[in-house]
């Protein structure tokens, strides 16, 4: 054996292991025991409650369940445009353009910007670009309140998620179409396939790896949306953009409800655990092995 | 000849098209740029409209009111002494973690890497009172330092799938020569894990210097500790019937990280792809 000297496993280790306690699993147990408590942030002792919380939650306002939902929602519809679209241009910027490389680069600009300022510029976008593109174009998409009304906002939040991120799921589905040997693809064409058929019997089973990839980073990043939604709707309007992580930063450091904000955050850890197995579990089994 | 002439004419329609999508892609950013070159009056008799001179009042305005000289200084330090620590423990407790597989080294593995899988606003709450205990909130070395803990995880998962594929019989030439775990380490393993540690540099820069919600927790009660995203969106919430004023902070915002872009593409993109194919 190499390492005769048996302390350096635990001094080399050590930084690390002490590192991710202190900010993570320390933080992480003592949110868990307040989950358990009523707690102002004030008060030099919170006050057990059981589980309180969860049953203000659960049972007496539906409040956390509609922040939820709308997660959800964001969520499904992100990580669907996310892919479609990167799978699409990827394909497109795989092939000989003369400007291919040009145009990843620009397609990857927005996923290098702060989400923060990315949600600025689409506000601007929304509020003051569109109104004059309106009197130009007269286009009547153009001229619909896309940050004022609820149903619209949702769409414009998941407008402005997907166009920050997609980028970076570009350059994974190229990595992806790269590997694709083409001797596979030309025997194809050779034996007569178009395509389509091209595309859906080979291209995509044997894209399966960054698939599961894609799927997988964009459930956790739409999971876990904030600074776009603070900084291009703050929640509004009447709180219908609220995702599940800025109601618990909302319910800790504007309300002052650290118990609650804690339970509320346990149950969105759980949820994430349980969503981001299925789908690992799910992409694992349709990827096929060349 | 016939059908490779088609083909051609597919190909210039194809790329047409691509240029056209990625041109309207890219106007928001390209809208940001021009107006924070406009006057007030430019801004709103007109959004769209190139402005009429290049008017750089707004940046000499802006930069002084935000103190962007201090900001940028308050991002490389943050940047760096994060990226330092995450660098030098991830790689050195991935060394040892393959070198001496054991049941405490295969234990502290798991235990490094699991925290990937817990979103950080689950404990964000409590982790603000932790790191007002152990006085590391309300500091730019301090955050730098959190940095530490939540970049780990992932770096550590990355040096260690590296270091699976480094033969063993390089340490054992060092060890023959006489030298210590550490120096072996130092001198040898580290150097060959260089391509790992661009992929975790630019991956944790890109992350760090854009991070929010992070330094709002941290770092936002001072002037003198603010980051520059943190800075630009407490900026532009203040001047917010300002267009041309939150144009500019949000440019000045993000131009370090375009500059970043541009010269270091080629890497970033490899970085990307590697840190999530094996992430």
């Amino acid at each position: 054996m190499l390492f005769k000297d048996k302390k350096e496993k635990y001094l080399f280790t050590l930084p690390a292991i002490i590192m991710v306690s202190i900010t993570i699993y320390l933080p992480f147990l003592i949110s868990s025991y307040y989950s358990l408590t009523e707690w102002n942030g004030i008060d030099r002792e919170a006050k057990f409650i059981g589980l309180e919380n969860f049953k203000t939650i659960f049972l007496e306002s539906g409040q956390f369940f509609d922040v939820l939902i709308f997660t959800g929602k964001y969520t499904a519809l992100f990580m669907i445009f996310s892919n479609l679209f990167a799978l699409l241009i990827a394909l497109v910027l795989v092939q000989k353009l003369k400007t291919a490389k040009l145009l990843r680069g620009i397609f990857f600009v927005p996923y290098i910007m702060s989400m923060i300022i990315v949600g600025f510029i689409w506000k601007f976008i929304f509020s003051q670009g569109f109104a004059r593109l309106y009197e130009i174009t007269e286009f009547g998409l153009l001229n619909l309140s896309w940050l004022g009304n609820s149903d619209l906002a949702f769409y414009s939040v998941v407008l402005v998620g997907v166009w920050q991120q997609l980028g970076f799921y570009i350059v994974l589905y190229i990595a992806g179409l790269q590997a694709i040997p083409g001797d596979l693809l030309e025997a194809a064409t050779v034996d007569g396939a178009n395509i389509f058929q091209k595309f859906f019997k080979i291209t995509l089973p044997l894209l399966g790896p960054s698939i599961t990839v894609c799927m997988f980073m964009s459930l956790t990043r739409g999971l876990k949306v904030f600074d776009i939604i603070l900084a291009l709707t703050q929640g509004g309007p009447g709180g219908s953009t609220y995702s599940a992580t800025l109601d618990i930063y909302r319910e800790a450091f504007q309300y002052n409800n650290y118990g609650l904000g804690s339970a509320k955050a346990i149950i969105f850890f759980i949820i994430v655990l349980i969503l981001t197995q299925i789908v690992l579990k799910i992409s694992r089994r349709n990827e096929v092995e060349l | 000849m016939k059908r490779n002439s088609r083909l051609k004419i597919n190909y210039f329609i194809l790329e047409v098209i691509a240029i056209i999508a990625a041109a309207i892609f890219i106007y928001p950013v390209f809208l940001m740029f021009i107006n924070s070159f406009k006057t007030f009056r430019e801004v709103i008799i007109d959004v769209i409209a190139l402005p009429q001179q290049l008017n750089i009042d707004n940046y000499f305005y802006v930069i002084d009111k935000m103190n962007y000289p201090r900001l940028f200084v308050n991002n490389i330090l943050i940047t760096a002494v994060g990226i330092t620590g995450i660098v030098a423990f991830s790689s050195l407790a991935a060394y040892i973690i393959d070198r001496s597989r054991s049941r405490f080294t295969s234990l502290a593995f798991l235990f490094i890497i699991t925290p990937m899988l817990i979103p950080f606003q689950t404990f964000m709450i409590t982790l603000l009172k932790v790191m007002n205990i152990i006085n590391l909130s309300g500091s730019r070395v301090g955050l730098g330092i959190q940095y530490w803990g939540f970049g780990i995880p992932m770096a550590t998962f990355i040096y260690f799938n590296f270091m699976k594929t480094v033969p063993k019989e390089i340490d054992e030439s060092a060890f023959i020569d006489g030298a210590t775990t550490f120096q072996t380490f130092i001198y040898v393993i580290f150097p060959i894990l260089k391509p790992v540690t661009a992929t975790v540099i630019v991956l944790d820069v890109m992350w760090i210097w854009n991070d929010f919600l992070l330094p709002l927790l941290m770092v936002n009660d001072s002037q003198k500790t603010k980051t520059l995203v943190l800075a630009a969106y407490n900026f532009v919430g203040q001047y917010n019937t300002q267009w041309h004023y939150a144009m500019t902070a949000m440019v000045l915002a993000i131009v370090p990280s375009l500059i970043f872009f541009v010269l270091l593409q080629k890497y970033i993109v490899k970085g990307v792809v590697a840190g999530s194919l094996k992430g």
